[in-house]
């Protein structure tokens, strides 16, 4: 099956003007299929960490929106223990305009600012209303060990 | 110790990556060029201008208000999609091939 050239036109300019502190490579055998990685924003508790994304363009995009997930450990109110992200313009918000671009950065995004009120992982998210500071140690200690460059 | 977050670098969230020069903002194929799904520009595959002044190729605007996600919303700017012409962007039943049903006669 071809690749709609909008994939390979998006692809295209990822590698070209990479954004910066985010990486998505496609796989050679599965040009829908791509490793990502995002760098922790500074100021927030995941700085100084790398975390690995998993990105896979279903057959119906961009009228579905991309399917990814966290493949690094991540302690966060709105990403669950299997990766998956609370986001919504990963859901219902989905429009064809956005790109795999403007996913990856509103997922950067959302590392900057955790939001415990719309969680996905309701233990995090209720450690995160209860004790904001043990909340964010916590995440900085996984994010030492789990998030290693 | 109380630590008290003074700013988050919340980077701007996401943003129309627009405007590309004339490029369909669903398949990004220039709109005299067709949708990913035809071969030759033209009549073939039309431009549909919505009351929003965005424009589409008509197959793509079609198959995203197909989506029941779509909310039959733009996807530029999430208003309520209506076309400009006084067509209705409703999903139209598929013409029928009649062309081909209808037994040609030879002489
Ligand atoms: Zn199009
Ligand atoms: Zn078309
Ligand atoms: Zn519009």
């Amino acid at each position: 099956m071809a690749l709609p050239k909008r994939i390979i036109k998006e692809t295209e300019r990822l590698m070209a003007e990479p954004v910066k502190g985010i990486s998505a490579v496609p796989h050679e055998d599965n040009l829908r299929y791509f490793d990502v990685t995002i760098e922790g924003p500074e100021q927030s508790p995941y700085e100084g960490g790398v975390f690995k994304l998993e990105l896979f363009l279903p057959d119906d995009y961009p009228m579905t929106p991309p399917k990814i997930r966290f493949l690094t450990k991540i302690y966060h109110p709105n990403i669950d223990r299997l990766g998956r992200i609370c986001l919504d313009v990963l859901k219902g918000n989905w429009s064809p305009a956005l790109q795999i671009r403007t996913i990856l950065l509103s997922i950067q995004a959302l590392l900057g600012a955790p939001n415990p009120d719309d969680p996905l992982a309701n233990d995090v998210a209720q450690k995160w209303k209860e004790d904001q500071n043990a909340a964010i140690e916590t995440a900085r200690q996984w994010t030492r060990e789990h998030a290693k460059p | 110790m109380r630590v008290i977050i003074k700013e988050w670098n919340a980077v701007a969230a996401w943003r129309w990556d627009m405007p590309d020069d004339d490029v369909c903002g669903i398949c990004r194929n220039p709109y005299d060029s067709t949708c990913s799904k035809c071969k030759y520009p033209g009549d073939e595959c039309p431009l549909l201008l919505g009351e929003c002044n965005h424009s589409f190729h008509m197959h793509c605007i079609i198959s995203w208000l197909r989506q029941e996600s779509s909310l039959e919303k733009c996807p530029m700017c999430r208003q309520p999609f209506k076309s400009k012409s006084q067509d209705p962007v409703t999903p139209a039943p598929r013409q029928t091939q009649t062309a081909n049903a209808t037994p040609t006669t030879a002489t």
